[in-house]
């Protein structure tokens, strides 16, 4: 099929606790998106579970998909293709979208897309800013990874560097559940740093000067330490000397992988990426640096499927669609070009 | 009226399309890849041998369970998904109930048993009508223990139908004495689940895809899976 300025695309994300739908044209315009979150079914678990993950998916796709396809105002025979993520993600609420995707696909009778996850983090900052040249870097900070990656085209990427312990977003997790401040960490832990004092506490900046891999989990063993050894220090100048040494590392790890491989654009993706600190240190070191750099939204940086469905328009123009006897795969990762 | 029906509440995949006149095309399969992977082209399959368009159907019935949770759900979400893009009513009928069915000519009273895991199965009885089965006590879970004493309570002659009382077919003979059903009608299949739909079609007795709902019987497991999370982003 031609795949075009004018294809539309449906993108669907069930890989964790967001459900979520959106049409997107021609691979950059967003026509509607619409995304509910399950966060609140989740909290007092101070985690995701699985299967309540399943089971609210399985009930909030349909208005999802309705919802964006009445918010677009185009009526379902204009829809030119189905993209979903496949993984990585839970395997039961992957499940739950790719099933009703592949269904779709074959009910229309157009084409279905198999998207990774990871790649449609990549793929966020386009639908905001389609100007973006190539080599990019790309800063991809979530609950489950922390990476560095170079885009080199459309389809192909280079790994600069990654976490080699605990995920960013999993640091702030765990970090909050610590000092007591709640689920999702990464909120929690902005909300109380505003009061906080950022020096108060001079907390580790691991492999700070080594490379461009990343490691969070003795930051977070320091954390521990000190509270036990500090029991009347208050947790709003724990929360913010956490989060300026997290912030610290991460923004000067991605100046360094810029500058390495000349980049053109310096490119935020992922949920932590939602951080007011890091937003603001990430952009502030790009003016400094003379780098060119882009903050998706918020709304954009956290899951979503307008990523999904603008992803899926790439791959379905560079390696067409995907059969339908495509399954979910929880660990799927991304090709990283040798 | 055509109807699709979908069943994947068991380890098999089932499919058919039935019509006024019976069951007119079926797919089977209880071993092989996973349900996801095996149940579009299934339909896909179906629909082409039986020189059946999509847009044909008039209704998707699908089986809500109970049954394993993901299994299902791959089911529910492909039935409602099709459903809502074709603007057609939902049939949910239990397993339990399509377990049942095939031994409505059995004169006596029949246990239909689904392997819940977890040595537990999910359960109930029902008796032969004219016509069909009544089911007679709410479906349920339970440990096999359980399930045997509620077959000691009913103090008759049972046969037990079902991959749960397959598996469990030894500790269920050893409390109890009752008969079993043949091995190849262990699986809840999409042939009862189209012919029952039919029935309930002709009544209008159907729902909007939004209004179904899987029957779980179980809450949702609340362990915190943190080795499954890593893999999210
Ligand atoms: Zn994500």
């Amino acid at each position: 099929m031609m795949v075009n300025d004018a294809t539309l695309v449906l993108g669907i994300e069930t890989s964790c606790d967001e459900t979520a739908a959106a049409l997107v044209m021609g691979g950059y315009d967003v026509v509607s998106s619409a995304v509910s979150t399950q966060v609140d079914l989740h909290a007092q678990f101070g985690g995701v579970v699985p299967e309540i993950a399943g089971r609210a998916h399985l009930d909030l796709l349909n208005p999802m998909i309705a919802r964006a396809i009445v918010e677009a105002g185009v009526t379902d025979d204009r829809i030119d293709a189905v993209a979903c993520t496949v993984g990585p993600g839970l395997v039961g609420a992957l499940l739950v979208g790719v099933s009703a995707a592949k269904a779709l696909a074959l009910t229309w009778d157009v084409p279905f897309i198999g998207v990774n996850h990871m790649e449609a983090h990549l793929y966020a900052a386009f639908l905001e800013d389609p100007t973006l040249e190539f080599p990019l870097v790309v800063m991809l900070v979530s609950g489950g990874h922390t990476m560095l990656i170079e885009m080199q085209g459309h389809g192909q990427y280079r790994l600069l560097g990654q976490t080699i312990d605990d995920a960013a977003g999993e640091a702030f997790d765990k970090v909050a559940r610590f000092l007591g401040l709640g689920y999702p960490g990464g909120p929690a832990i902005d909300r109380e740093a505003v009061d906080g004092d950022p020096e108060a506490i001079k907390f580790p900046r691991a492999m700070l000067h080594e490379g461009l891999d990343f490691s969070f989990s003795g930051l977070k063993t320091s954390v521990m330490n000190y509270v036990r050894k500090h029991p009347d220090v208050s947790a709003a100048d724990v929360a913010a000397s956490f989060q300026a040494a997290v912030v610290d590392v991460l923004v000067q790890k991605a100046q360094r992988a810029a500058r390495q491989v000349g980049a053109r654009g310096l490119v935020l993706g992922g949920g932590v990426a939602a951080n007011s600190l890091l937003r603001e240190e990430f952009l502030s070191a790009c003016t400094q640096s003379g780098i060119r750099g882009f903050l998706p939204s918020r709304a954009m940086c956290t899951d979503n499927a307008a990523m999904i469905a603008a992803a899926g328009w790439h791959r379905l123009q560079s390696d067409g669609p995907t059969g339908l006897d495509a399954g979910a795969y929880p660990n799927l990762r991304l090709s990283f070009n040798p | 009226m055509l109807i699709l029906g979908i069943e994947t509440a068991t380890q098999q995949v089932s499919v058919a399309i039935g019509g006024h006149e019976g069951v007119l095309a079926m797919f089977e399969v209880s071993r092989g890849r996973r349900h996801a992977e095996t149940l579009v082209p299934a339909i896909e399959f179906v629909c082409r041998q039986a020189d059946v368009q999509i847009a044909e159907f008039g209704a998707i019935a699908v089986d809500i369970g109970p049954g394993l949770f993901t299994g299902m759900r791959v089911g529910l979400a492909a039935g409602k998904a099709m459903a809502q893009a074709l603007r057609v009513p939902m049939i949910g009928i239990s397993s339990l109930d399509l377990l049942s069915f095939p031994l409505r000519h059995a004169d006596r009273t029949i246990a239909a048993v689904i392997d819940a895991r977890k040595g537990e199965v999910f359960y109930a009885f029902y008796r032969p009508v004219p016509g069909g089965v009544q089911r007679v006590t709410e479906p349920c879970v339970g440990s096999v223990d359980d399930l045997v004493a509620d077959l000691i309570a009913r103090g008759q002659n049972v046969v037990c139908v079902g991959d749960g009382a397959l598996r469990y077919r030894d500790d269920i003979a050893s409390g109890v004495n009752c008969d079993f059903a043949e091995q190849f009608v262990s699986y809840p299949s999409a042939a009862p689940l189209v012919q029952l739909a039919h029935a309930r079609a002709l009544r209008e007795d159907w729902v909007n895809p939004w209004e179904i709902q899987p029957m779980y019987l179980r809450a949702p497991d609340a362990q915190i899976n943190w080795s499954t999370r890593e893999g999210s982003a």
